[in-house]
């Protein structure tokens, strides 16, 4: 044990030291020759890693009545590599943003298979997660398929809600269910004789036609007597249980950074408020266990992300998405003013159509957005973590949100336009809220004597080009980490001549704060520092630090909020 | 992972990745090995996750209470109204998929007492009806009586006592599942009436059984009801839309001819939830009406009554008594949050002699102010403060008052 704490005191105060930036001299190496790493690895087998599952009612209580009070660490993600961004892992994959995608590539998503079967579906027992009803049945080719139905008052939109979400969070980074649009018919369907179902006593016994009556009573039911459904297929790998949005799986030992440091796990309050995932609770994640060469790791899932577009428990849920289940100040207002004091969510304009739920995007603030509970990931969201996230969401095209909206084949074209023109404008109060709101200066690159750059939210159109741009020039040692001035440069475009006298010794380092004088955005006077290395072929960024010293629900919300 | 070791994991990473420096690292070194080593000191300390204590406390309550499969249950429900506050446990247990027997008992401040079990079947005929079938028995000592009519007096109250074995079947159909609601049901009950205990004089001290019929008697009764009802709320247990609208039938059978009687009940109830239920106008009318049949007559510890939490708020349990009654209820429900409600509700009623007199005139009132915590479907706290010209009272229900 003292042991132990003697380790912890250690890296803790080496922490600490190290983390003071500028001209103060260490004696440790500050880029591997790695740097910046592009795949986070998993070294060890995780074959000792077992099934934990979240209680429903411990999640839902812990969420709103311990996670808002606790208090964001200010910490910057920690699972980043040196140019601020996320590497690829079991937990992301970086597409929209790194690479090229077509909207091909967008619609066909997670999609890796073929489509289920339906002209016969086996059942086989009930379905284990998700909010809407279903079923888990094989089809007609043998393969395993979770069902899930339309309400019967949202025809259409549950399951389209589905298809489409997984496609955008797929293109985000997130391993997605593949999902399919496709039909069940009744007259089409027989039981496994093995199918059971889990009763109120806790027994499992033999599913019975009553069994599937009572589910397709609730549902909609097309005029030929056909259902849509959405059918997920089975997820590859040993199923572990949820993850949690906080602390790490301690039977994985790949699994090192604390999940409410994870970018991506952060990055979903903004991911979330765009696509309307209320439902943002562990209950809706899954671990697989996946081997492969006689190795395993855990592959994390965002195994349900059918709470999107407005899509909720039952249609009367006004609140969603404007606060959680439980909030203590909204709670008193109401209270003390016999209800007088409305809520936003009490006068929002919602033009309800039967493929959309409650989903506007004329009200809609992302700082404000809510998801039925909060997680300890998403109060530790800060604004470079929001900013990554935007510049995500920048990247999808009008023609590529409405290709995906294509996919939850509405069958009103205007439910369909209607809910493309929100998705856009939500998108556009996201890249106008988060671009600007820290120096939003990206891909710098350092070639023929020029440094170039981009402002990500001029390019977005969310913010004027700023009067000056700013670059301090330092010599930087990268074995001791002292930076040296040479020089400043400015000017008036995204890019600057770099200064004379720069290294010119292979594996030299060097220094660029580059920063932005703009009258409307004091965040851009804050420089971004980068890092160049020189090698064979030129400089090459290895480093960028963004580090906003503020919340992304900081002051901005609260002005926000008044 | 134990927390000291859990951060150190992590401030190698910050070292490694945030902020880059790592101590002595050698020139050739590079991030993945980093990772990698933090990796293989965890790998040497792996554990199965363990449940916090609040985790596995709520985990329990929920595999208990929200999910029950057969469990010991607290139980509040008192053997009769007014017998103060009850405590009481149970054991449910199912019996087959869904039918479940509960076993259960209370004992109240007041010395009331009740046992009984119930078999509860709720999926008969393809899930449109459920049976119930009670069997038990209950001891009230000092149920309150102030006699006939609206114009009693609050201090004119004497108690009387009741001992009465029952036993019951009601089956409840939704032929069409949704709306239309169908039940009927046949008891069987004994009514060995005894001396009020508590600080009021008894009833038999007070009265003859000349003025009070039943006041000697020991009725057994056979009591068939049915009844045909429009519903559409939510849950009975707790709306915010939705309405009731029915008439149930009793017929009261005296196996001795001489205290036997018919009632109809009508009731309406109606939730107006408005703008997005920021508020929820909640209505309730009941009416009653009995009759004797020939040459008998209603017992008066049968006969409709006001007062209580579920009635006239601000009068005590059983405080107006009469062949006939009127109760209308208003509450404007104000929604603090998806768990809890207050509401501002006003009650008047009367009892009276002819149906023909259950007009508006001459209507007790009470008003007052409520709190309810409640899941989507059912109460689970109602606290009322109710005032009346008769004083101020305070209601404790696990059951909306309508």
């Amino acid at each position: 044990m003292r042991a132990k704490l003697f380790l912890f005191l250690l890296l803790v105060l080496t922490a600490a030291f190290s983390a003071s930036r500028g001209s103060v001299a260490t004696t440790s190496q500050h880029f591997y020759r790695d740097d910046p790493h592009t795949r986070e690895p998993e070294s060890q087998d995780a074959s000792r890693a077992a099934q934990s599952e979240i209680g429903d009612l411990y999640e839902m209580l812990h969420n709103l009545f311990v996670t808002p009070k606790y208090k964001p660490s200010g910490v910057r993600a920690e699972n980043l590599n040196t140019i601020d961004e996320v590497p690829d892992s079991s937990w992301f994959i970086n597409r929209i943003g790194a690479r090229t995608l077509t909207i091909d590539e967008v619609v066909r998503g997670p999609i890796a298979g073929a489509p289920p079967d339906p002209s016969r579906w086996v059942i086989l027992r009930e379905k284990l997660s998700g909010m809407h009803p279903g079923i888990t049945a094989r089809d007609a080719k043998g393969e395993t398929w979770f069902l899930e139905f339309d309400p019967p008052y949202y025809p259409e939109a549950a399951t389209g809600a589905v298809v489409m979400a997984t496609k955008y969070f797929w293109a985000l980074g997130y391993n997605q269910v593949e999902s399919f649009l496709t039909t069940f018919d009744p007259k089409r369907m027989e039981f496994d004789p093995e199918a059971t179902l889990r009763r109120p006593s806790g027994k499992r016994t033999p599913f019975t036609r009553d069994d599937i009556n009572s589910i397709l009573e609730n549902v909609a039911r097309r005029p030929d007597g056909t259902y849509r459904v959405v059918a997920g297929r089975l997820l590859p790998g040993r199923i572990l249980g949820n993850f949690r949005y906080e602390g790490t799986r301690p039977d994985d030992p790949n699994d090192v950074v604390p999940h409410e440091r994870r970018r991506e796990l952060r990055a979903l309050r903004v991911f979330g408020a765009w696509t309307n995932l209320t439902d943002l609770k562990s209950k809706n994640t899954i671990d697989t266990l996946v081997t492969e060469n006689d190795r395993s790791t855990v592959k994390h899932w965002l195994q349900d992300v059918g709470s999107t577009f407005g899509m909720c428990n039952d249609r009367y849920e006004w609140d969603l998405s404007w606060e959680h289940f439980y909030e203590g100040g909204s709670t008193a207002k109401r209270l003390l003013s016999f209800g007088f004091a409305l809520s936003q969510w009490h006068t929002v304009d919602y033009t309800e159509r039967p493929a959309i739920g409650k989903f506007e995007g004329d009200e809609f603030d992302p700082r404000t957005w809510r998801p039925q509970t909060p997680t300890t990931a998403y109060m530790e969201m800060r604004d470079d973590d929001a900013f990554w996230a935007a510049l995500r969401v920048a990247e999808f095209t009008d023609d590529m949100i409405r290709a995906i909206i294509q996919t939850g084949e509405f069958s009103d074209s205007a439910s369909a336009r209607a809910l493309g023109d929100i998705m856009i404008k939500r998108r556009n109060k996201i890249l106008a809220t988060y671009l600007p709101a820290v120096n939003p200066i990206v891909t710098p690159r350092l070639e023929n004597n020029q440094l170039t750059f981009d402002n990500a939210a001029v390019r977005a159109g969310v913010a004027k080009p700023p009067a000056t741009y700013r670059a301090s020039w330092f010599q930087f040692d990268n074995a001791t980490g002292d930076t040296r001035p040479l020089s400043e440069t400015t000017g008036t475009t995204t890019s600057i001549e770099a200064p004379r006298g720069l290294p010119t010794a292979v594996d030299s380092f060097i220094a660029v704060d580059i920063s932005a004088d703009a009258k409307e955005h004091a965040t851009w006077r804050k420089p971004i520092r980068t890092y160049f290395r020189l090698d064979a072929d030129g400089w090459k960024l290895v480093g960028l630090e963004r580090m906003p010293d503020r919340r992304a629900d900081g002051a901005t919300e609260r002005r926000a909020a008044r | 992972m134990n927390t000291p070791f859990a951060l150190a994991i992590v401030s190698s990473l910050l070292i490694g990745s945030a902020i880059p420096a790592l101590a002595q690292a050698p020139e050739d070194a590079a991030r993945q090995t980093v990772i990698e080593e933090a990796q293989a000191q965890k790998s040497e300390t792996l554990q199965p996750y363990v449940p916090t204590k609040s985790e596995r406390l709520v985990s329990k309550f929920e595999s208990t209470y929200v999910y029950p499969t057969q469990t010991w249950h607290p139980f509040f429900d008192n053997a009769y109204a007014g017998g103060g506050f009850a405590l009481g446990a149970g054991y449910m247990t199912h019996v087959s998929a869904y039918s479940t027997i509960d076993v259960r008992a209370s004992y109240s401040i007041r010395d009331y007492k009740r046992v009984e079990a119930e078999f509860v079947s709720p999926r008969l005929f393809n899930r449109r009806g459920e049976l119930s079938v009670l069997g038990g028995w209950r001891d009230a000592t000092q149920v309150a009586f102030y006699g006939i009519g609206t114009d009693t007096s609050n201090d004119n109250r004497a108690n009387f006592g009741f001992e009465r074995p029952y036993a019951s079947g009601v089956l409840t159909v939704r032929p069409t599942r949704r709306l239309l609601m169908l039940r009927g049901g046949l008891e069987w009950t004994r009514w060995d009436l005894k001396s009020g205990a508590g600080s009021f004089p008894s009833v038999d001290d007070v009265f003859t059984p000349a003025q009070l019929p039943g006041l000697d008697a020991t009725a057994t009764y056979v009591h068939s009801q049915g009844t045909v009802g429009f519903d559409w709320r939510t849950s009975s247990g707790y709306a915010r839309r939705g309405g009731f609208y029915g008439v149930t039938a009793h017929d009261y059978h005296d196996r001795g001819d001489a205290l036997g009687f018919r009632q109809v009940d009508y009731e309406v109830i109606q939730h107006i939830p408005i703008l997005r239920e920021a508020w929820v106008i909640s209505l309730h009318g009941l009416a009653k009406t009995t009759w004797g049949k020939e040459g008998q007559e209603e017992p008066f510890f049968m006969l409709p009554a006001l007062g209580g939490g579920s009635s006239l708020r601000g009068f005590s349990s059983w405080r107006f008594r009469d062949r006939h009654s009127l109760l209308l209820q208003a509450e404007w429900r104000i929604m603090a949050n998806r768990f809890f409600d207050t509401a501002v509700f006003y009650d008047t009623g009367k009892v009276a002699p002819r149906s023909s007199d259950l007009d508006f005139h001459g209507l007790k009132h009470d008003y007052g102010f409520g709190a309810r915590f409640h899941t989507p479907f059912s109460t689970a706290l109602r606290v009322d403060v109710a005032r009346s010209d008769e004083g101020t009272r305070l209601v404790f229900g696990m059951s909306p008052a309508f």
